[in-house]
């Protein structure tokens, strides 16, 4: 129905494949820096855990386009044609691109083999760091904030771990514990970080009224030039 | 180069919605999606009441969070201040959408971001946007706000209230409500009985 009254737009873009975007992407990093790890110690598991890797990394693409409203437009061509690195949805595309080929040049073992499982390590690493910094540069959403960023590639790290005790890989359990316990104490310290009203903290930082006719609302969204009299406005321009 | 911005005399709008439409037909909006709305707001109890009709879309933030979260750079920021988004270039990500505290963004079924421009199109042709030039109550100025002649300076000067929305965010939004009715200035959400 049409409505103009209200807030109409809002929540109008999420859905429950946000979510599992999330657990895949999480799965794909952190097995793919798990697969590096392994390149690294010249484990025998190393291959089986590229090629977990390189599924996850290909399912979470898949997802991802299925569920893009653009997938018939090619337009994430732009994402590897543009150079925006303020942006972590670009450092992501990167991230888990380059992440497909280097796991997939050592899969298939082709190309040298130390300069590329150098290379999974540190592109598995953006895949696994970006989606919570995806989250963490939205300072208006409240329960978005920068912990996040962290307990992101915990938790990220923690999935894939117990994947692989899944899969009966004993030198996983250890590991998978730590993870598991920095994530949790991040989940902890969680609650703590959180702020009242969304920009909190930048409020106060720029809650010093220089002049009497400033008046800010305890932490609220307002900020009034009352009264204004001639050029006060340009205060807040 | 022109500052584009725009204001709204909270004092004459009635509500009618009669901008929302306009915009809706200048820009085909499809249903259920826009990128003008009202938020309607009754405050106190009676007989110490106030209504406030406060229309809200882009307000062509000076500082965009909405910009640098843009992957593909579909989302960027002209000269004159306007933020538009490039629709070849939008890959619908979303991350925009996140990041825009004013839910000002929408998905198109498209499959792009959209929102307000200014009616950028209408501005080429030396006309205002939709809005402004449909509201009955004349509640809304648009103009630069560098230019002392300009409309929305005249407009922002003669005032008796300048109030942004969340500027705590620093976001530093280039749409100025006027006279709110509240003496407190913009309806906050702690004061809102209904919505
Ligand atoms: S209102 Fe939202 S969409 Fe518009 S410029 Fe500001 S942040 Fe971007
Ligand atoms: S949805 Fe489109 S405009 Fe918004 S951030 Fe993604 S690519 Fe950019």
């Amino acid at each position: 129905m049409t409505e103009f009254y209200g807030l109409p737009n809002a929540g109008e873009f999420w859905h429950w494949t946000n979510a599992l975007h999330f657990i895949l992407v999480g799965l794909a990093g952190g097995m793919a820096f798990l697969a590096a790890l392994l390149h690294l110690k010249g484990h025998g598991e190393a291959r089986r855990y590229t090629l977990l890797a390189l599924l996850l990394i290909a399912l979470d693409l898949l997802v991802l386009w299925a569920e893009s409203p653009a997938r018939f437009r090619f337009t994430h061509i732009w994402l590897f044609l543009s150079f925006h690195p303020q942006s972590p949805i670009w450092w992501g595309s990167w991230g888990l691109a380059l992440s497909f080929l280097t796991g997939g040049l050592l899969y298939l073992g082709k190309g040298p083999r130390k300069p590329l499982t150098w290379g999974l390590f540190l592109f598995s690493l953006v895949a696994l760091g970006y989606p919570g910094m995806a989250l963490a540069v939205n300072l208006n959403r409240p329960l978005w904030n920068a912990l996040l960023a962290g307990a992101f590639p915990f938790t990220a790290l923690g999935l894939a771990l117990a994947l692989a005790t899944l899969l009966g890989s004993p030198w996983a359990r250890a590991p998978l514990r730590m993870a598991l316990g920095a994530a949790l104490f991040l989940a902890l310290l969680y609650p703590l970080t959180l702020s009242q009203e969304p920009g909190a903290t930048s409020w106060r930082r720029q809650a010093s009224p220089s002049s009497s006719w400033f008046s800010w609302d305890s932490g609220l969204s307002v900020r009034s030039a009352s009264p204004p009299g001639r050029g006060l406005w340009r205060q807040l321009a | 180069m022109a500052r584009y911005a725009m204001t709204i005399d909270l004092s004459l709008c009635v509500g009618c919605a009669a901008c929302a439409v306009a915009c809706k037909m200048e820009n085909e909006v499809p249903p259920g999606v826009f990128r003008l709305w009202i938020r309607e707001r009754e405050l106190g109890v009676f007989p110490d009441l106030t209504v406030e009709f406060r229309p809200e879309q882009c307000l062509h933030c000076q500082n965009p969070p909405c910009v640098p979260v843009c992957p593909t750079g579909a989302s960027y920021q002209r000269e004159d201040g306007l933020v538009l988004v490039d629709p070849k270039k939008c890959i619908a990500c979303g991350a925009c959408v996140a990041a825009c505290p004013y839910e000002a963004r929408y998905l198109h079924p498209g499959g792009y971001v959209d929102k307000c421009t200014f009616c950028a199109h209408r501005l080429e042709q030396g006309k205002l946007p939709a809005c402004v030039e449909t509201c009955p109550t004349r509640c809304r100025a648009f103009g630069d706000l560098d230019d002392p002649e300009s409309p929305v300076v005249k407009a922002l000067e003669e005032a008796g209230r300048v109030d942004v929305l969340r500027p705590e965010l620093g976001t530093r939004p280039k749409l100025y409500y006027l006279n709110a009715p509240s003496k407190r200035g913009l309806t906050r959400e702690s004061e809102v009985r209904h919505d």
